[in-house]
């Protein structure tokens, strides 16, 4: 137990420090290195929780694969840092009124836990004795969630339907390569056999 | 100091003790490995182009890595006024280290004393792609640090590549683990000792393991890992011709060192995760005397060899792709190949339980 | 284990999503060039018009899924009228998308791939349920906002409308991620037993928690003070996807809202009242007295949108079975006077493109005297003059609230229609008195006929409004009150 209390402070500390410094870093491409830290710390919160599935789902999908498209753009981008930092100033107390009052109901909810432990108890889908956790997602999420599976899938389909009908430009006059067509062309079509005569040319 | 908190440090101690030693033994003899592994890339590119290869240092060039290891350590290493030194020092050591962490892992043997592996984990495959994932960002901090047109070039080209292709490798890990029913790296190896070829009587045997039933995705599989792990002829990260050398342009010395460990670490860690995939990892070709006898260890380290030069062949012998085709390949062709296969296999899965 | 039987009850959502995913494949791969855009919006009629048979095949309440999805005569009602009202949308959108050359059959599929969220949101049943549907639509709406990429106004309604909604969706999610917190449980049933237990009243994070859901809720359905969105996106929008927004989103958002506080917070009625009492009397206000300087008929639209989403609060505010009924009713004939107002808008084009100053409406009278007098009639319907549909509308919710004993609520109400009824006829002068500019080019014949057919419904309503009211009372007694 103390190892993993250890390694919870140890997790939790970095994580929280590495989403500070995502709004701090001056360098936006620094940020983007720090939201990923912080990533890798969430998803060692998950493992001392026993959630081992969703932790490395963490790191795949949003590690893997969304921070780096973040990144990708980030790089690309040319932000004013000057003008960026100037906006974060003027706007900082209401972000700061914002996040006290989020802060402030966080507290109250824990405190609402502490005092009545009742949510704790009542958790909707318990892990079955001696099932692994991926198992244990497994088994519901295609029969008791198969609903917000769906929900979600559709989710994810209008989006991606979006990007493109936004996005997709068919330019005229752009020669495709046809793989299929080339593989398919035949001596007969591909080759001219002509007979010169000697002094004549073509 | 009471007797349970020493009790406590003792058995924490310990359990820390032999995790060390074990991350030791496997890091040096992976490293040892990927040394020879280096020479043996060389060796037959080298025979295919009808050239020698590396013969100088030691009998047969046998330790070129060695010298080449010493000459990178002790160059100057520069780096460009222009970079983001934190970030551009950071890039390979991501590389390395992430290339390194996969194979904590990775079984290579289940005898009497259980499974020889560092970390048995409960979900290892995903931690193995997880961890192959991040490959990448050592590739894209590099060519942004190094503040420079052809490195940032070869990043952005990298981060298309290495993510369009883990989508079409996960897919096909998925048709694996469909059929094993466990994301557990020794269960998978384990699975393969029924199949197909027990079904007609015979054996425990090579027509047991995965490649056979799932032949088209061994060869996904395959092509993917090359392009996962930017070896040719998908190295349009590095395409020398177009990019100079790609993200690694203004490396030199031990970060540029870092980086080629990592490739070849990376690429020997595709080579270990098809072995227990697709080749029965440790389990021998066919159970009888005195093929059984022969400890595991050897059937992994020979099946992944053979990996090994499989890679080194195609490097050797196929063109450099370009990059449209490249990403025709993973988005037009596996990814929808793939797809296919994880409904196949999990129709066909549920008919013969249900039959 | 799942029962097999419980997918019938979703079997119209069942229909849209695999229609809409079977016209994406017919479109990428089966239509021909030429008419893409027409057939897939011919076929997605068709699939909606299958999925308002199978919804008026069912009978009876049935929760399914673990009581995520409630199929009930509410339900079926608000969902009968959002598909109709996304048929409407697409019929509206074949000729102006043609003629803006950002035809393409994406359309047709968004809309359906909406109007799933939006049927996903009537019979939601838990907060996980909700989300999804919300989003759903929403994600759909944000890319129809932007669906003419190439031109700017376009782009920015569908980047405004994007970062707003995604904020609300945060607030939402934040508010449920404490009602979760506070409760244990996502399901409206649980809720409502958490909100009805002893000591719910002064539960600071379940009030909470609730204040941020009804600040997202307030956010789509576009009541004050969440509505700044709303008069960019609707007049930067294609006017058909305007029509449809201002139509079945707002009608699933109120649904989805009243089920939230009556089947899941009926406990802290007392509570949310007075937070719907107060949205509703800024909305009507704003509504009023913000269109009074418009320019741009769909800006004044929008501005009107927010009025009647004021008016249909007043509904909810009331908590009765009356008010609910009322909240039916209202929705049904806004719809109709909603799309029907939209068809003139699109029938507002000139040789060299579409226009949308009111002074463009000038003289209308004079020059096509049949659309002058079915705009006319629309708007004053909106404005809520007897014997049109509009007036019978505010006159059920309005009673309703009487009977609650809320009379400021109604009297405010009572005012603010006045107050409407002059921006109103100012338009109605504008083409009856106001000196003639050349007239419009011909309409097409969808537009005009729902120009017609919504006119006919707003005259002819006061005739025979038996069916409405009843299938309203009806659907009423399905919700906890």
């Amino acid at each position: 137990m103390a190892l993993t209390a250890i390694f919870f402070y140890l997790f939790s500390t970095l994580a929280l420090a590495s989403g500070a410094a995502v709004i701090v870093a001056k360098n936006p491409v620094h940020a983007v290195l720090f939201l990923i830290l912080a990533f890798f710390n969430a998803a060692g919160l998950f493992i001392l929780l026993n959630a081992e599935f969703l932790a490395m789902l963490l790191i795949i999908v949003y590690v893997g694969a969304v921070a780096v498209l973040f990144l990708f753009v980030v790089m690309m981008l040319d932000v004013d840092f000057a003008e960026l930092r100037a906006g974060f100033i003027k706007n900082a107390p209401v972000g700061l009124l914002v996040g006290g009052v989020v802060l402030a109901e966080l507290i109250a909810l824990l405190g609402a836990r502490v005092i009545a432990p009742t949510p704790a108890s009542s958790v909707a889908s318990p892990i079955p004795q001696g099932v692994t956790n991926t198992e244990a997602l497994g088994q519901i999420l295609y029969t008791k969630y198969i609903y917000f599976f769906q929900g979600a899938g559709l989710v994810l389909l209008v989006a991606m339907v979006g990007a493109i009908v936004l996005t997709l430009r068919h330019k005229e006059g752009v020669k495709r390569q046809s793989i299929a067509a080339q593989v398919a062309r035949g001596p007969k079509t591909a080759v001219e056999l002509v007979k010169v005569k000697p002094g004549q040319g073509l | 100091m009471s007797s349970e908190t020493i009790t406590l440090l003792w058995e924490y101690g310990l359990w820390l003790a032999i995790t060390v030693g074990l991350s030791l033994l496997v890091l040096v003899g992976l490293l040892l490995c990927v040394a020879f592994l280096l020479l043996m890339d060389r060796k037959v590119w080298a025979a295919v182009q009808m050239r020698r290869g590396p013969n100088v240092v030691g009998p047969f060039g046998l330790f070129q890595s060695f010298a080449d290891l010493l000459k990178f350590v002790f160059k100057e290493a520069v780096i460009p006024a222009g970079a983001d030194k934190g970030v551009f020092l950071l890039a390979p050591l991501v590389t390395a280290t992430c290339a390194l962490a996969a194979w904590a892992v990775i079984p290579m043997n289940k005898d009497g004393w259980g499974t020889w592996v560092i970390s048995d984990l409960n979900v290892g495959v995903l931690y193995l792609l997880a961890i192959s994932s991040l490959g990448v960002y050592g590739v894209i901090m590099g060519g942004w640090a190094s503040n420079s047109k052809y490195p940032f070039m070869g990043a952005l080209r990298s981060a298309a590549q290495m993510i369009s292709y883990e989508v079409s490798l996960g897919f096909v890990v998925i048709t694996v683990l469909l059929i094993v029913g466990s994301l557990n790296l020794a269960t998978v190896v384990t699975a393969q000792t029924a199949g197909i070829g027990t079904w007609l009587g015979l054996p425990s045997s090579a027509l047991d393991w995965h490649w056979l039933p799932l032949l088209p995705m061994f060869v996904v599989f395959f092509i993917s890992s090359l392009a996962e792990t930017n070896r040719p002829p998908f190295d349009l990260v590095e395409a020398e011709s177009e990019l100079v050398a790609g993200f690694m342009v203004e490396y030199s010395s031990t970060p540029y060192l870092l980086f080629m460990l990592g490739e070849y670490v990376a690429i020997t860690t595709m080579c270990a995760l098809a072995t227990i995939l697709f080749l029965g990892g440790w389990l021998p070709p066919v159970d009888i005397w005195p093929l059984n006898a022969v400890p595991g260890i050897f059937w992994f380290a020979a099946k992944v060899v053979f990996m090994f030069f499989m890679f080194a062949m195609a490097k050797a012998m196929v063109p450099r792709y370009r990059y449209d085709q490249l990403m025709r390949l993973g988005w037009k062709v596996f990814l929808p190949l793939s797809l296919v296969m994880v409904v196949v296999v999990a129709g066909v899965l549920q008919i013969l339980r249900s039959a | 284990m799942p029962e097999t039987t419980s997918f019938a009850a979703a079997l119209p959502e069942i229909i849209l999503a695999a229609g809409a995913m079977g016209l994406l494949m017919l479109g990428a791969f089966g239509f021909s060039d030429g008419e893409k855009s027409d057939r897939a919006g011919w076929t997605a009629i068709l699939i909606l018009f299958a999925a308002g048979v199978a919804l008026l095949g069912q009978t009876g309440t049935e929760r399914v899924f673990n009581d995520a999805f409630i199929s009930d005569p509410f339900a079926r009602f608000v969902k009968l009228l959002v598909l109709a009202g996304s048929a409407t949308a697409i019929l509206l959108s074949f000729d102006d998308l043609r003629r803006a050359k950002a035809d393409r059959y994406e359309l047709p599929v968004l809309i359906l791939l909406a109007t799933v969220g939006m049927l996903m949101m009537v019979s939601a049943g838990d907060l996980l349920a909700l989300y999804l549907g919300l989003e759903l639509q929403s994600l759909a709406l944000y890319v129809l906002a932007a669906f003419r990429r190439d031109d700017v106004r376009s782009s920015e309604a569908g980047m405004k409308y994007f970062v707003l909604g995604a904020l609300s969706s945060g607030m939402l999610l934040y508010g449920a991620s404490l009602l979760y917190g506070f409760s244990g449980t996502t399901s409206f049933a649980g809720l409502a037993q958490a909100a009805s237990a002893p000591g719910a009243a002064t539960n600071l994070g379940l009030i909470a928690g609730l204040v941020f859901l009804l600040v997202g809720l307030a956010f789509k359905i576009s009541a004050v003070p969440f509505h700044m969105w709303t008069p960019d996106v609707y007049e930067g929008a294609p006017t058909p996807v305007t029509a449809f927004f201002a139509a079945a989103p707002k009608l699933a958002a109120m649904a989805l809202l009243a089920r939230v506080l009556f089947d899941g917070f009926g406990g802290l009625f007392v509570q949310w009242q007075k937070i719907v009492i107060f949205i509703a009397i800024a909305s009507m206000l704003l509504g009023a007295f913000a269109a009074i300087g418009q320019t741009n008929i769909k800006r004044l639209m929008a501005y009107s949108s927010i009025g009647h989403v004021g008016f249909a609060l007043v509904g909810v505010a009331a908590g009765s079975a009356a008010g609910i009924e009322g909240l039916l009713i209202y929705l049904a004939i806004y719809l109709v006077m909603t799309l029907g107002a939209f068809a003139c808008i699109l029938a507002m084009r000139r040789e060299n493109g579409p226009v949308e100053e009111i002074d463009e409406l000038a003289g209308l009278a004079e020059t096509n005297l049949p659309m002058a007098f079915i705009l006319a009639m629309l708007l004053l319907s909106l404005a809520g003059v007897p014997p049109l549909a509009g007036f019978f509308a505010k006159f059920y919710v309005f009673a309703a609230a009487m009977k609650a004993e809320l009379y400021g609520l109604a009297i405010i109400g009572m005012l603010t229609s006045v107050v409407s009824l002059f921006y109103y006829l100012r338009i109605v002068k504008v083409m009856f008195f106001d000196d003639a500019k050349p007239g419009f080019s011909a309409t097409a014949p969808y537009v005009r006929f729902v120009m017609i057919a919504a006119g006919l419904f707003v005259l002819l309503y006061a005739v025979y409004p038996a069916p409405l009211v009843e299938a309203a009372t009806a659907a009423a007694k399905s919700l906890s009150l």
